[in-house]
């Protein structure tokens, strides 16, 4: 199954750069795997949906700011776990949430993943705003920890397996 | 008792801001306070870099509007080195700007300013949505939006080298050109985009100005406020995005001030709140008078309206004839209604594809001569361009290596800081009066006030959640919450 793996954010904004680097570094864990594909990304959205094309499953890396966990936390879960609140005021200024855009998309018949096949590894993260290109240290001990995060879940069943277990 | 009503955020994925409304004894609306998170450090960041690296840098900041910045920061770093581009790498990086304007503007259109009056203001908050939009107006509509947006990264990748975070312009001009076979493939591009600007003004007549309900409410004074514009104009005062001198008019459309880039300093000047730590730039000749309209006060506005205010024109046919039904239609130059924004984007995506064919036509673009190779000495140098979102500015110093020692920016939205606030404030006022029931599309119409800006602040940040849910708090004058509003989707 082709998968993209794909690490979010700003590599010169601290804490939000993590996602590039988890990313980096599975690009060399997975270099001689064909249907991985790794990249790194600034974007959300309209962009991040189009960037989502034609990829059966997907791995986003991304930090997180819930503020109620220890930085530097890594967390995993299924897109569709996370709020989705798509209406004209809630959401971003210049974009529309990923699982909307994904909603757009489809309603296009672009060949996307399913919310089910899109996972999320998160990274709890404490400055991400003020510019450097240095993770807070919590945040670099995370590093390991979520490139393992994400190369457990390049060898897990696809969703739609996964899912034949679940009563 | 004083009640406090929190917006917050409106938004993450592109900066984290919080609107505060504060209701008097009576009930009616006292004060209101728009207030964002600064992102810090970006001088300090850059100092001690070749400035060279900037144009690559600054196009970090910003996570809708790179292009803007990468483009800023190579006009800046030309003017550092004091070296003057060669007409191939001027057309060449003017034709990405156009296509990046194109994406933009539709985006803008399609995604934010579509569901307010497509879907209507009070609309079912789980439809006021671009997929709401889409399956209101049909989908074919939804694939000329992807079509857009899809040849708009095309061309910015062709010429920028990356999609999206543009990474060839350097002092002198650009490390790459394109080929004669990609020049005909954009020009193609271009001419669909040409067509694609049109059937959106067209859907905006129909929807928008076909509905008199939405007329009334553009017209309304809720959402007017008479300030100055600021445009950038080319020697024939029509509107330009890419380079020429700024223009800055009055109240009553008249020229204040027209300068060049290297004198933004002394038309400037930039005014503190104690409750923010973003500054309220303003005209220095008239001087800052408060979060007051007039002619007497120097606040301005930089949006797709005030460019076509500060302008005498537009320099292509199609987009010319728009801008004359726009005045003809709303009562003649300038025009003061903040939601008239919108029609005024479309105007402008119009001209960006008109333009983007134009520079495609010429062979000239597809030429070998895209670099000039600075010979003098770098000292200091400023780069204005047209965001999409208003003027911006990048002015940087360096020693005689080309070694940055300072950097000042002035950045799109941050021009429309005190106009977005007065905005902000009327609209609430005008919306919220004593026993108001504060529901969710009163609310919306607050935001209407200052989505008609597209504004971007601080907006590189890209943690999880992404977007999170409007919370509205009401509270007494000790801090209590009495009433809790979340606006969730589903």
């Amino acid at each position: 199954m082709k998968t993209l793996v794909i690490g979010l954010g700003n590599p010169i904004l601290g804490d939000d750069g993590v996602g590039w680097r988890v990313a980096e570094e599975v690009a060399k864990s997975t270099a001689n795997r064909p249907e991985v594909e790794v990249d790194c990304y600034s974007l959300g959205g309209l962009s991040l949906m189009e960037r989502l094309t034609g990829c059966e499953r997907a791995i986003l890396i991304d930090s997180i700011f819930t503020g109620t966990k220890p930085v530097g936390t890594v967390s995993r879960f299924p897109l569709n776990e996370l709020p989705d609140v798509v209406a004209g005021h809630t959401t971003a200024a210049h974009d529309t949430s990923l699982r909307n855009a994904l909603n757009v998309g489809r309603s296009m018949d672009i060949p996307l993943p399913r919310d089910e096949d899109v996972s999320v590894v998160a990274v709890e993260a404490e400055n991400v705003y003020d510019f450097s290109e240095t993770l807070s240290p919590p945040v670099e001990a995370a590093v390991p920890l979520a490139v393992q995060a994400v190369l457990e879940l390049l060898d897990a069943q696809p969703a739609a397996s996964r899912s034949d277990n679940r009563s | 008792m004083t009640q406090r009503i929190t917006i917050d955020p409106i938004t993450r994925l592109e900066g984290h801001g919080k609107i505060e409304i504060f209701l008097n004894d009576e009930g009616d609306v006292a004060n209101t306070y728009f207030q964002i998170p600064e992102l810090r450090g970006f001088e300090r960041f850059c100092v001690g870099r070749p400035v060279e690296e900037l144009p690559l840098l600054t196009n970090r900041i910003c996570g809708v509007c790179p292009e803007a910045h990468h483009m800023a920061g190579a006009k800046a770093s030309d003017a550092v080195y004091h070296v003057d581009p060669p007409p191939t790498a001027k057309m060449l990086r003017e034709l990405l700007y156009m296509a990046f304007y194109c994406t933009d503007h539709t985006t803008h259109f399609y995604a934010l300013a579509g569901p307010d009056f497509v879907m209507g203001p009070d609309a079912p908050i789980a439809e006021r949505n671009i997929l709401g939009v889409i399956h209101k107006v049909g989908l074919e509509i939804g694939g000329k939006v992807i079509q857009m947006r899809k040849y708009g990264h095309e061309v910015v990748e062709m010429i920028g080298g990356r999609k999206v975070h543009p990474c060839t312009s350097i002092p002198g001009g650009l490390t790459k050109g394109i080929t004669e076979d990609q020049r005909k493939e954009i020009l193609k591009m271009g001419k669909w985009a040409v067509e694609f600007g049109q059937f959106s003004l067209k859907l905006f007549g129909d929807i928008v100005l076909g509905n008199k309900a939405y007329v009334d409410l553009i017209l309304g004074d809720i959402y007017t406020h008479k300030t100055y514009y600021m445009g950038m104009v080319d020697e024939n005062n029509h509107i330009n995005f890419y380079d020429g001198k700024v223009r800055v008019v009055g109240p009553d459309g008249k020229e204040l001030v027209k300068y060049a880039p290297n004198e933004y300093m002394n038309h400037i000047a930039e005014h503190v709140e104690p409750w923010t730590y973003l500054k309220f730039p303003y005209l220095k000749a008239v001087g800052w008078k408060g979060f007051v309209d007039g002619p007497d006060s120097g606040v301005y506005c930089a949006t797709p309206l005030s460019r076509l205010n500060a302008a005498d024109g537009m320099a292509t046919p199609l987009a010319q004839a728009e801008y004359e039904k726009f005045y003809k239609t709303l009562g003649g130059k300038p025009v003061h209604q903040r939601l008239a924004t919108h029609w005024a984007r479309l105007i402008e995506l119009l001209y960006a594809a008109e333009h983007w064919v134009e520079l495609a036509s010429d062979p000239e673009v597809a030429g070998p001569n895209f670099h000039t190779i600075p010979t003098e000495k770098p000292t200091e140098g400023v780069g204005i361009v047209e965001a999409p979102r208003g003027t911006l500015t990048h002015h940087y110093w360096t020693d005689e290596r080309g070694v940055v020692t300072k950097v000042n920016l002035v950045v799109g939205t941050t021009n429309n800081y005190a106009p977005i606030t007065m905005s902000i404030q009327k609209a609430a006022a005008s919306l919220i009066k004593k026993g108001t029931v504060v529901t969710e599309p009163i609310l919306n119409m607050v935001e209407m006030a200052f989505r008609a800006y597209d504004p971007c602040f601080g907006c590189a940040t890209h943690s999880l959640p992404g977007q999170m849910p409007l919370e509205v708090t009401i509270r007494d004058a000790k801090g209590n919450p009495i009433n809790v509003l979340k606006q969730f989707c589903e």
